[in-house]
């Protein structure tokens, strides 16, 4: 492995240097999903569907106040709950000030005596024999409080006069220092000057209102002991760092930690990030060990309602421009709730607009965390989208033109994107141009667009078309390992730990692993390897394929050198030698397709894979039917790989190098406000697409996100108590099938990826951009802005002026 | 081997089988010869006859899933609105997590696992358009879509749409799912020709 770390360079902006002519099995269409069938049949198993012999279940009191401490507390009458096996508060002694660094930073206490969020795990858990005996026994904790003054609105927590909002964890102001930045300024070039240069300047502001993330499956984890090993089993994208939080926080060595990674039902981010699973996975841990017996940690329905995006933003805008399109500045102030992410990078990181200045406050507000979901680039996808709308409206210009004016990196327009492809090693591509033009002419944008509120249809309705374009995200950073084994029959086993989230990223790493190692596509199987070294970067999506696929190609041709060594030497086993496959001939001269090795300059003398290893296999030579002899090589080809992609954060000139472009048309009833998608255009230049299903698949997937957060999904407070109205899934509205018209899926293919054969990720890139995707059309049917998201009927009708 | 006889108590009339002394004494003198214990209910799942003592406040979902171990009813909104623990209960599609168990006595219920282990092309087609990401709702969504086509075998996409607009879907792969139901309902019109040759 040192070898490998040794090769990569700190700013792998290279583009992949190995990428074949052509391709077999990736990019092909009807590679059967791996996880296909077990899905479809109901016989894939969540963490939730499992149950262990004498397995006891935990729940969580939820605080119902959003900003309180306990003053006293009796869980007499739970203990005292038949069926109930155990209850810890936070003040036993496990746990009574016991604080753990968290991700986001800073420190929080294992079991809080305080809340800062109605519906806030925190109190006391209850162990019984069942989830409804656990839950009862809750109701039955008496707790004295001392009740605090909240606060839902950021700009209200950090008011001169405001009290503090989470005293414990913050005792000194409201104003959350940064993590993911410096300063409270992020700023490029200089704004006063951009203004000066403008032709015209507006102003406007705009807004979203917290919006979650719950799961498919409701969030639980197991832990069993046995003597002093821990198991677990996780629903979790990071399964593997489980192991080290373990070990850091609480003082389990890793080695006797084992963890279970099962299916995992949706994970979009929030409750899956370790510090906040790891801690009723902590707890469970103790009360396993307390109580002999396994103990599953359940959150119900509304529990999992506790978490944010990181779009939970107030922003004010000012852009100038001048009248050929050109915006010279943009300069945004933001308020945030709970954390935040810069809204101003991707102007800096996808467009040539020279001067930027974004400055933002972070207020602790009394509402749950908010965090990456799908994902931390919400911000800036928010703020350049509506920049753009803006800026095009004002200038009556097509905003796709607007776009390719404006596309550039760092200030910087395409042609110096152009001359970095150009050292870089990268096909020289205008991908948005690209984007654009397939989306066009697919929605037929040329006959439909026209001046915003211009457009009544028989039926009533005003049409509305938009357009949005961005690269959302180009992040190939990471590190994974894996290993390719080549078992006695010529079947390949990819060996790794991954965290599944059902972008079908089991059946891509095995067509890396097919294609690089020429073995067929349906002998290679993806085992799970919950308990060792070998993580991959998790969950699958995104950015992670983009470094995973260079693990698996990676391991795929060591492990066909081995291969191809074996086939072209003698093995010298205990009791015999065993002649090459092909003898006389240089691994060079021996090429492996379809599962079969053959001599590259005469393809007739081949010999099928299977062959090749068998002969090394003693067993098999002594007619042995098993293979236990001693004169046995068993599984003779086994290649790991290591390989780490960049460094978020640390890289300069990280360029995105792809793009993407998204068109719809809506049509808005005038009366009701009501807005019906009638339509959605999608267009991802995702470098190269390896599965190209599992692409449209996120395509689909993303925009059904995206627009029920564009449209429906928020967390709705009560004002005066500020207790979470709608934390369930009839108040809280997803999208449905319903929701929005046909969706078209087009894949664009500039290679001009960062990952493996010139891959870029998908998974975050469409559900965050479209969660955007509305605002534009909106204006372009009635004419008028409605830019505080979500866009809700009573919205629509203030903009008209009828509410 | 000597056939037992078994002898009516009301009557005398006599049977070779003990299920048809049963029907006998359940039809002519109402009354069940060996009287169930209280609570305990026949489901016949998936083709298996089971016999299962459950508690009042048992819903179906937790028998099936919890009590019989099939995990294709999966537990999402736990609250009737997404479909996730669909199963069909004598030929209707209802929402396992909103039935009550005890209220279910003598009736059939169909899992996503009975209908893929009976190779219904619903569940190939489904592996093959990618009706699944994460995969926790498409067990409910195989079984809503079956219970469409044996009630409307030859749906339009709209039908479909609207059959499986109660389901919901985190990841949205809703539009794959038209794409497999529509090519199964073509296949199964295909066989159903070929049967009648
Ligand atoms: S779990 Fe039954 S309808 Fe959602
Ligand atoms: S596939 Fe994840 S919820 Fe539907």
């Amino acid at each position: 492995m040192s070898e490998e770390i040794k090769e990569m360079p700190d700013n792998p902006m290279e583009r992949d240097k190995y990428i074949p002519e052509k391709f077999n099995v990736l990019g092909k269409r009807g590679n059967k999903r791996i996880d296909g069938l077990r899905k479809a049949s109901g016989k894939a198993v969540y963490t939730r569907d499992i149950v262990l012999p004498g397995m006891l279940y935990m729940r969580i009191y939820t605080s119902p106040y959003p900003n309180a401490r306990i003053k006293t507390m009796d869980t007499s009458r739970a203990e005292a709950l038949p069926g109930v096996r155990g209850v810890l508060r936070y003040d036993d002694p496990e746990v009574y000030n016991r604080r753990i660094p968290t991700l986001m930073g800073g420190e929080e206490d294992i079991l809080a005596g305080y809340a800062y969020f109605q519906g806030q795990p925190m109190g006391a858990v209850v162990v019984a024999d069942t989830e409804d005996i656990a839950d009862e026994a809750l109701q039955l904790i008496e707790i004295e409080w001392e009740k605090r003054p909240f606060y839902l609105n950021p700009k209200d927590a950090l008011a001169p006069d405001a009290q503090l909002a989470r005293p414990e964890w913050f005792p000194e102001s409201n104003l959350l220092p940064l993590f993911f930045q410096p300063t409270n300024v992020f700023a490029h070039g200089d704004v006063r000057k951009g203004f000066e240069e403008a032709d015209r300047i507006i102003e406007f502001d705009g807004s979203r209102n917290y919006h979650g993330c719950p799961d498919a499956e409701m969030i639980s984890g197991i832990t069993k002991w046995e003597e002093d090993c821990a198991e677990l089993w996780l629903h979790q994208q990071h399964v593997y760092e489980h192991k080290w939080m373990m070990n850091q926080w609480f003082g389990i060595p890793m080695s006797r930690v084992k963890i279970n990674a099962p299916y995992n039902g949706g994970m979009f981010g929030g409750w899956n990030w370790i510090d906040y699973s790891m801690v009723p996975q902590y707890i469970s841990a103790l009360m396993a060990k307390r109580l002999g017996k396994p103990v599953k940690w359940l959150l119900n329905r509304r529990d999992d309602f506790t978490f944010g995006s990181l779009d939970s933003m107030q922003s004010e805008f000012r852009v100038g421009f001048k009248n050929d399109g050109n915006i010279t500045a943009v300069q945004l102030k933001s308020y945030f709730e709970n954390l935040s992410y810069e809204p101003g990078l991707h102007f800096l990181e996808n467009t040539k607009i020279p001067n930027i200045e974004s400055e933002m406050y972070v207020a602790q507000v009394n509402k749950g965390p908010t965090h990456a979901i799908r994902c931390e680039q919400l911000p800036p996808s928010f703020a350049l989208i509506l920049v753009f709308n803006h800026v095009a409206a004002e200038l009556e210009m097509e905003p796709t033109e607007l776009a390719l004016i404006n596309d550039g990196v760092d200030g910087e327009d395409i042609n110096s994107l152009n001359e970095f492809k150009k050292e870089h090693g990268f096909p020289v591509r205008d991908s948005l141009k690209e984007c654009i033009e397939k989306g066009k002419e697919a929605i037929g944008w040329d006959e439909k667009y026209h001046p915003p509120g211009t457009k009544k249809l028989p039926n009533g309705k005003m049409h509305g078309i938009g357009f949005i374009w961005d690269h959302e995200w180009d992040e190939t950073r990471g590190a994974g390992m894996a290993a390719v084994i080549i078992q006695q029959d010529g079947t390949v086993n990819v060996i790794a730990t991954r965290s599944d989230v059902g972008v079908n990223a089991e059946s891509t790493y095995c067509a890396v692993v097919a294609e690089e190692l020429g073995i067929r596509y349906e002998d290679v199987l993806l085992r799970q390897q919950d308990d060792v070294h070998l993580p991959l970067m998790t969950p699958d999506g995104s950015c992670n394929l983009t470094t995973n696929s260079y693990v698996m190609k990676k391991a795929a041709k060591k492990a066909k050198r081995q291969l191809l060594e074996l086939a072209t030497s003698t093995i010298h086993l205990i009791e015999r030698d065993v002649p090459p496959a092909f003898p006389g001939l240089a691994t060079d001269e021996l090429d492996v397709e379809n599962s079969v090795v053959y001599v590259k300059n005469n393809p007739s003398v081949n010999k099928p894979v299977a062959d090749v290893v068998r002969d090394v296999q003693g067993s098999f030579i002594n007619k042995h039917p098993y293979a236990g002899t001693q004169n046995t090589t068993h599984t003779p080809v086994y290649a790991m790989a290591y390989h780490r992609q960049g460094r978020l954060g640390k890289e300069s000139g990280r360029q995105r190098l792809c793009r993407q472009a998204h068109f719809c048309e809506v049509e808005v009833d005038t009366e009701t406000g009501d807005v019906e998608v009638t339509r959605v255009v999608n267009v991802n230049d995702v470098g190269k697409a390896l599965c190209p299903e599992a692409v449209e698949g996120q395509q689909y997937g993303g925009t059904y996100m995206g627009v029920g957060r564009n449209r429906s999904e928020e967390h709705i407070w009560d004002p005066a108590t500020g207790v979470l109205l709608n934390g369930n899934l009839i108040d809280y509205k997803f999208s449905t099938f319903l929701d929005v018209g046909p969706i078209d899926t087009i894949i664009v293919e500039t290679g001009m990826g960062l990952g493996a054969y010139g891959t870029v990720g998908i998974g975050e890139d469409v559900g965050t951009d479209t969660t955007y995707l509305l605002h534009g059309a909106i204006h372009n049917a009635i004419g008028k802005w409605v830019d505080h998201g979500p866009i809700t009927p009573d919205k629509v009708l203030k903009a008209l002026n009828k509410a | 081997m000597e056939k037992h006889a078994y002898t009516c108590p009301y009557c005398s009339e006599t049977f070779d089988a003990l299920e048809n002394l049963k029907s006998h004494m359940l039809q002519a003198h109402k009354t069940d010869p060996i009287p169930r214990p209280e609570g305990v209910i026949r489901l016949t799942v998936n083709g298996e006859e089971h016999s299962i003592r459950v508690e009042p406040e048992w819903t179906l979902y937790y028998v099936v899933h919890d009590i019989l171990g099939l995990t294709g009813v999966k537990l999402f909104c736990d609250r009737g609105a997404c479909g996730a623990c669909t199963v069909i209960l004598n030929g209707r599609s209802v929402l396992s997590c909103m039935t009550l168990a005890i209220e279910c006595d003598g009736m059939t219920v169909e899992t996503a696992e009975g209908i893929a282990n009976k190779n219904h092309p619903l569940v190939e087609n489904y592996v093959k358009h990618h009706c699944m990401q994460c995969g926790y709702c498409t067990p409910g969504f195989v079984v809503t879509s079956k219970a469409l086509l044996d009630k409307n075998p030859n749906p339009s996409a709209e039908e479909v749409q609207q059959a499986l607009a109660g389901n919901l879907c985190r990841c949205g792969t809703y539009p794959q799912h038209t794409k497999a139901v529509l090519e199964t309902a073509q296949q199964l019109a295909e066989q159903g020709k070929e049967a009648k040759k």
